[in-house]
């Protein structure tokens, strides 16, 4: 995989859309905070914090868009393993297309602008 | 300051003392640099305007529940609060009824002004 580490601005632009990146993830299998974190260090973004993503995680359990299940860790307390349910899906499908609406828009601003 | 001692504060403004006792009992068990950590936060966290109990209470054992399990995974205190533990905060007292600097009925009181501001054209 292409390891590029991104910068302040990205890593601000990605604050907008951490939600939607989160559900993604958890629309392909459930998973707790540190894996959602660690995935995305991997991607390149190192800058996240684990607490930024911890506090989304609270923020979409809240709104009831995951479910929440508490599975015993080998080490340290339980583990909040959350996967996404009905709610957060189609609520991940209008992210997608305000994403793509988003993108299309900045494309053509972006081919205007040459 | 003892428990006994700030009662009645905590009462009002964290919740039940038996959470807040808790709370501050698993603090107490974490490594000592994540417990400096926590009450950082706690400190912090403090300067916000409350307005339910049971809504902080449950802000105080997340937090608890977040260094925990980092002290668990080994994870460093950088990578868990970031490079701006003040944003870090911030977002997470967000998810707390409304958690914010501001009384609810301060943020009341501008939007309805603003409403009533904007009626006022349209007369």
């Amino acid at each position: 995989m292409k390891r590029y580490s991104v910068g302040k601005q990205a890593t601000e632009m990605l604050k907008g859309v951490l939600e939607g990146i989160v559900l993604a993830i958890l629309s392909g299998r459930p998973a707790y905070g540190y894996e959602i974190t660690a995935w995305l260090r991997n991607q390149g973004f190192s800058d996240i914090a684990e607490g930024t993503v911890y506090a989304l995680l609270v923020r979409i359990e809240q709104r009831g868009l995951v479910d929440v299940e508490k599975v015993p860790s080998g080490k340290g307390p339980p583990r909040k393993v959350y996967s996404l349910n009905t709610q957060g899906r189609e609520y991940l499908e209008e992210f997608w297309r305000n994403w793509s609406f988003l993108v299309e828009r900045l494309e053509q601003l972006h081919e205007g602008g040459k | 300051m003892s428990d006994a001692e700030k009662g009645g504060f905590i009462a009002k403004v964290i919740g039940p003392k038996r959470r807040w006792r808790e709370y501050k009992a698993r603090v107490r068990q974490l490594p000592p640099n994540y417990r400096t950590a926590v009450d950082a936060i706690e400190r912090y966290l403090m300067q916000f305007v409350p307005n339910d109990g049971d809504s902080n209470a449950s802000m105080f054992e997340d937090l608890a529940d977040l260094f925990e399990q980092a002290a668990a995974d080994g994870t460093p205190i950088r990578e868990i609060v970031g490079e701006d533990p003040v944003e870090f905060v911030e977002a997470f007292v967000q998810n707390y009824s409304e958690g914010g600097y501001v009384p609810t009925r301060e943020r009341k009181r501008l939007t309805d002004a603003i409403a009533r501001a904007e009626e006022e054209r349209l007369r």
